[in-house]
């Protein structure tokens, strides 16, 4: 879908992207959420900016940025991730306990968070082949298994 | 798992960023392959020992302890 924008761009653009919808939500808001809003979107932009710089940049970071990371950089970035979101879930499982704990109001988007992290381990796993295994190949090995248990004619 | 990428490299007088550029990596992937920090993938195990005519075993040499298993 992202084909067509050079990769150096892609990054800068979605921050750019989701950062103006999160400025435009706090416009939308009304009352005097607007400056708020301008001055989000100004940050917004000038990390967009140093963002672009930073993809041009020669190192591993630089890669990850600019979207041209080889396999090292792929697994070093999927590592990250897949901290971020043990992170997630442990923090999300405190929240929702301490939540409880104190009969609070707000324990719900902790489960909702736990919930959906669960619940994308679940898809990851479907999605990536567990319950692909296919047939064991058990059918080879027994005419292995019947050849020595022939008698030795020699 | 050693390797002899940065023997092949320097006996070619290769730069680090000429090998990378020519394995489509970058150089710090290089970098690390050669220091033993990072294990390429099949594919790219093999075209490291394709660019220098060798074959997988030759350019990676298992440690002593693992080829014993």
């Amino acid at each position: 879908m992202t084909a067509f924008i050079r990769p150096r761009l892609r990054k800068p653009l979605r921050i750019a992207l989701a950062g103006t919808v999160f400025a435009a939500a706090w416009a939308f808001r009304g009352g005097g959420a607007w400056q708020l809003s301008v001055a989000m979107e100004v940050t917004v932009l000038v990390g967009a900016v140093t963002t672009y710089v930073r993809a041009g940049e020669d190192n591993d970071e630089g890669a990850l940025t600019g979207s041209r990371a080889d396999e090292r950089q792929k697994l070093l970035s999927l590592r990250s991730r897949a901290l971020g979101w043990n992170f997630a879930m442990v923090a999300a499982f405190i929240g929702v306990t301490a939540g409880v704990a104190v009969k609070a109001a707000w324990w719900w988007p902790f489960l909702v968070i736990l919930a959906v992290t669960g619940f994308a381990y679940l898809l990851g796993l479907s999605n990536y082949g567990v319950a692909e295994e296919g047939t064991a190949d058990d059918v080879d090995t027994g005419h292995q298994t019947r050849s020595r248990s022939t008698p030795d004619r020699a | 798992m050693r390797n002899r990428v940065r023997e092949q490299r320097t006996l070619r007088e290769m730069s680090q960023a000429e090998l990378a550029a020519a394995l489509g990596v970058s150089r710090q992937t290089v970098i690390s392959i050669e220091g033993g920090r990072y294990l390429p993938s099949l594919p790219l195990a093999f075209a490291i020992a394709r660019f220098f005519g060798l074959t997988v075993d030759k350019m990676f040499d298992p440690d002593e302890e693992e080829a014993g298993t």
